[in-house]
């Protein structure tokens, strides 16, 4: 999370010059809505194929891709493997992309999702702790969140929209008030944290991603996924040690053309009074980390953080202790 | 109240170089001054909360008080008379 003085938070340091605007311009994501408005999903599938093949033609999306790839799949190295790969990864982050036009162009009947784990997670709710909820780039979270319309509590999204982003999000294309609240952690005063922490003392769902840092180098960590070291941030831990809330890990998973489920893949209690203890906090990352790892096992190609997260070099700049409370091993 | 505050900090967020007159009342507590980070303000409603039974209910309320030593005794004090 971003620290401040004059509560205009620094943009997040992004050493590989990455960032999360939307790839395409505004009159390519138009094409796209429009084309859902004629013809449906199919004939935006049809466009997506080519232009897809198109962006994976330059070098900096495979590489973007890359990141992921050589560590899920550490055999397939040459580069039409690699080609192939970039192309079927793009494409189908274009069809989440298209199913989440499609959800705000045509509506909740545009998509059947299924949440199998609901009353577990109403359950862990009707204890009136808050609820910590931990997603990830997999998937598409957002069609996932029409499982949540019968949630009885508020549902607080922590969700930073980079300037220049021009695909919009599913309740903006029939400009409708979104579902769900949501904190902008680099346009709150200290990155939103107190926004996260009174939403959680409500009793609410607070949900923010588990394998994105935003900001500060100080609030991440490096532990083992896919076989190396990776960062991953410290914030949500913090959050639930200290207001006493437990995690829930949801990952939503497309099933098929027009269907999606959402899986409550782990619950992950961090003990409350450990929120400075870095190294205590280790094993709550890993095992979301590993939650994370289960899933990409079972659904590679869903899996949509082109960010090098496995590049700790961000790590350097801290002090010799918080270095090794920070590093894997 | 000043001095148990600052006490509470430099205990509470683990600041062990820093004595109570090392920190300045005007200082910002974030960023420059004593250069708290927003994780540290997670840590700072619960502390405030256990030492003095005073909860900082929400951001506007947070935003007032967390700009310094005096802003916070300020709005502690205040919130103790209510």
């Amino acid at each position: 999370m971003p620290e401040s003085s004059d509560h205009t938070p620094p943009p997040p340091r992004r050493p590989s010059g990455w960032n999360s605007r939307s790839v395409g311009t505004r009159f390519q994501h138009g094409s796209f809505y429009l084309l859902i408005r004629l013809g449906g999903k199919p004939l935006a599938y049809v466009l997506l194929a080519f232009v897809v093949l198109w962006y994976v033609c330059y070098p900096s999306t495979r590489r973007k891709c890359s990141h992921y790839l050589r560590r899920r799949f550490p055999h397939r190295q040459g580069f039409w493997a690699r080609f192939v790969d970039s192309y079927r990864l793009v494409f189908s982050l274009g069809q989440l992309l298209i199913d989440r036009a499609a959800l705000g162009i045509v509506g909740p009947a545009a998509m059947r999702v299924t949440f199998p784990d609901g009353p577990r997670l109403l359950e862990i709710l009707a204890a009136g702790k808050g609820l910590v909820m931990i997603g990830s780039h997999v998937g598409c979270w957002q069609t996932a969140l029409a499982a949540f319309e019968h949630v009885p509590t508020g549902v607080n999204l922590v969700i930073h929209r980079a300037e220049g982003d021009v695909d919009l999000h599913y309740f903006e294309h029939q400009g409708q008030v979104p579902p769900f609240r949501i904190i902008d952690p680099l346009k709150e005063f200290l990155g939103g944290v107190l926004s996260m922490l009174e939403v959680l003392r409500r009793g609410e769902i607070l949900g923010l991603m588990g394998d994105r840092v935003f900001g500060g180098d100080r609030h991440q960590i490096a532990v083992e996924f896919l076989g190396e070291p990776a960062l991953f941030p410290l914030s949500p831990y913090v959050l639930a040690s200290s207001a006493g809330s437990p995690i829930v890990v949801l990952f939503s998973h497309r099933i098929g053309r027009d269907a999606y489920t959402l899986e409550l893949a782990k619950v992950i209690q961090v003990p409350e009074g450990i929120s400075r203890d870095t190294a205590a906090l280790r094993p709550y990352v890993r095992e979301f980390a590993q939650a994370l790892e289960d899933y990409v096992d079972r659904h590679p190609w869903q899996f949509m953080n082109f960010f090098d997260m496995w590049d700790t070099s961000p790590l350097n700049d801290l002090t010799p202790k918080e270095m090794v409370d920070r590093h894997e091993g | 109240m000043k001095d148990k505050l600052k006490q509470i900090i430099i205990d509470g967020l683990n600041l062990e170089d820093l004595t109570p007159a090392d920190i300045n009342d005007d200082a910002p507590l974030f960023g420059e001054g004593l250069g708290l980070d927003s994780l540290d303000a997670v840590e700072l409603v619960i502390l405030v909360q256990k030492h003095f039974g005073v909860a900082i209910k929400d951001m506007n309320e947070g935003q007032k008080a967390f700009q310094s030593i005096n802003t916070l005794a300020a709005y502690i004090a205040e919130q103790q008379k209510a």
